[in-house]
């Protein structure tokens, strides 16, 4: 009984493709984008983007020091606003590098070592 | 492993300037111990932490936190460095087993809002609190934990303190370790990492064009807005370190300006205690080696190193310097073999780190490779130090 709940668990959550058999239509990249979907469950679509909530403040940060920076470039404020938009992208990138590298397997793995999936074997 | 002395104190009322060190005091009764025949004797056990904290300081431009470096160094001295757990998410700190690594941001004294005010960035010393600086990392060398203020780089606020207990090593990070005089002669060994400005634009660009309402323009004015700012307060502080990571555009190629071949050099001060410089088959001599040939086939633009003395800033230095790139394993392994004071503790140590690693920006060039050696070297100083205040504290002890 406990087997098949895990199992029922294993088809939901998101999987890596090296975990399943690869020979569907959906994987195609044309497909991607008519059926979104399902797709997910069957290709990883590694997306490198900054978290969104940094990603505006630097944008924002950037028009800001634009405006500022319009009237004088030699400025306190026009420095301090560059200063600042120099800051939030390296926040961002910090940010970027460390989403990059998390894999959802993994992520619930390190919380769940005791799953069927999250079992290792060595021979 | 502590080392502890015995003594004998004359009396627990009298005043013992020795009492405020941590120190546990046992108290016999006569009838125990009937070698003192009545008289009760008070006897003070007195341990040193496990050998006082190595600082290191490392300079390097905008932001701290996850660098390539710390990274590189945390894994030379081994275990995985990663924020306190349980804490601030945004905490700039990291942990390992030996390491704990400070980022200098978190002295700021205005947060952004308070710097916007008053028209100074990040880079001024007006916006950094030297004080708080110095009174924690001497508290944290000599073995005391501290509170320390966090810097929130997302929301620019300042956030309530976190613990941090004294490490093996300390290893601060930022903008100005090397600005104030005191913290500069708290450091054991610093380093700089002197980008210049065409590598800077170039790494900038990869790093911010794929942000959405960055362009090339808005890339440059923010590098032009702070060169004044970085020229006057953080350039300065390249004479006062110990070993200088200086990254220019490669010569190999004529007229290249995209920044992905690199020449960098190793520029390390002479006459220090614990650091003995690396170099290239006879020290002191000037030497240029390609050692691209029969042996050994590189790919275009190939490898070039030269080794010599030089003068920096009126100190005499040992420059080591590599231009080009690594394409294979066996290009690294061949280089390895033919320096010489890697304070390597096996053969291929510096090769293996740099496998480890080769996900890293720079594992293919010389940045990679010299900040791996430097992550030796500053291993290798560790241990002089605490062997030296091992033979130190037993020699007092005999005394």
């Amino acid at each position: 009984m406990a087997a098949s709940l895990s199992s029922m668990t294993t088809l939901s959550a998101p999987r890596p493709v090296r975990l399943l058999n690869i020979s569907n239509p959906y994987s195609s990249p044309s497909h991607v984008r008519l059926l979104p979907c399902t797709t997910s469950r069957y290709t990883r679509l590694v997306v490198r983007s900054t978290p969104s909530e940094i990603a505006n403040k630097v944008s924002e940060s950037i028009k800001n020091a634009e405006e500022t920076c319009a009237d004088d470039p030699k400025a306190g404020e026009c420095v301090a606003a560059w200063d600042e938009v120099e800051e939030l992208s390296a926040a961002a990138s910090h940010a970027r590098d460390k989403n990059k590298g998390k894999d959802p397997l993994e992520e619930y793995c390190k919380d769940n070592p005791e799953t069927d999936e999250c079992r290792t074997y060595e021979d | 492993m502590a080392i502890c002395t015995v003594h004998t104190t004359p009396s627990l009322s009298m005043p013992n300037t020795h009492l405020n060190q941590r120190q546990v005091i046992f108290f016999t009764s006569a009838r125990k111990n009937q070698f003192f025949r009545g008289q009760n004797r008070a006897f003070t056990v007195s341990c040193s932490a496990d050998a006082k904290t190595v600082v290191i300081g490392l300079a390097a431009d905008s932001g701290c936190g996850k660098s390539t470096f710390m990274r590189r160094l945390t894994s030379v001295f081994g275990g995985a460095a990663e924020p306190p757990k349980g804490g601030n998410p945004d905490s700039n700190t990291l942990i390992s087993d030996t390491t704990t690594v400070i980022c200098l941001d978190d002295y700021h004294s205005l947060d952004r809002t308070g710097r916007k005010e008053k028209g100074v960035t990040a880079l001024d010393p007006k916006a950094n609190d030297f004080d708080l600086m110095y009174e924690q990392v001497k508290a944290l060398k000599e073995g005391k934990a501290v509170d320390k203020p966090i810097y929130n780089h997302v929301t620019g606020l300042l956030d309530p303190p976190e613990v941090i207990q004294p490490p093996k090593i300390l290893v601060i990070e930022g903008l100005h370790p090397m600005f104030d005089e005191r913290v500069r002669d708290l450091l054991d060994f610093s380093i700089y990492l002197d980008i210049s400005n065409e590598v800077k634009f170039a790494w900038k660009i990869q790093r911010d064009m794929a942000e959405r309402g960055h362009s090339l323009e808005s890339i440059k004015a923010s590098i032009e807005a702070r060169k004044p700012d970085f020229d006057a307060f953080i350039d300065p502080q390249k004479k006062y370190a110990d070993a200088v990571i200086e990254v220019l555009p490669t010569q190999l190629i004529p007229g290249d300006n995209e920044g992905k071949v690199l020449r960098v050099r190793l520029i390390q001060k002479e006459g220090l205690k614990h650091f003995s410089p690396v170099y290239l088959f006879d020290e002191g001599s000037t030497i240029s080696w390609i050692p691209c040939g029969r042996k050994l086939t590189c790919s275009y633009p190939g490898i070039k190193f030269t080794y010599g003395p030089e003068t920096y800033f009126s100190n005499e230095v040992s420059v080591l310097e590599m231009d080009g790139q690594f394409d294979r394993l066996d290009e690294l392994i061949y280089v390895e073999s033919h320096l010489s004071n890697l304070s390597s503790k096996f053969y291929g140590e510096v090769t293996q780190q740099m496998l480890k690693h080769s996900d890293f920006p720079g594992s293919n060039n010389g940045t990679g490779l010299f900040q791996t050696i430097i992550g030796l070297k500053i291993r290798d100083l560790y241990e002089q130090i605490v062997a030296e205040r091992a033979a130190a504290t037993a020699q007092a002890a005999k005394v």
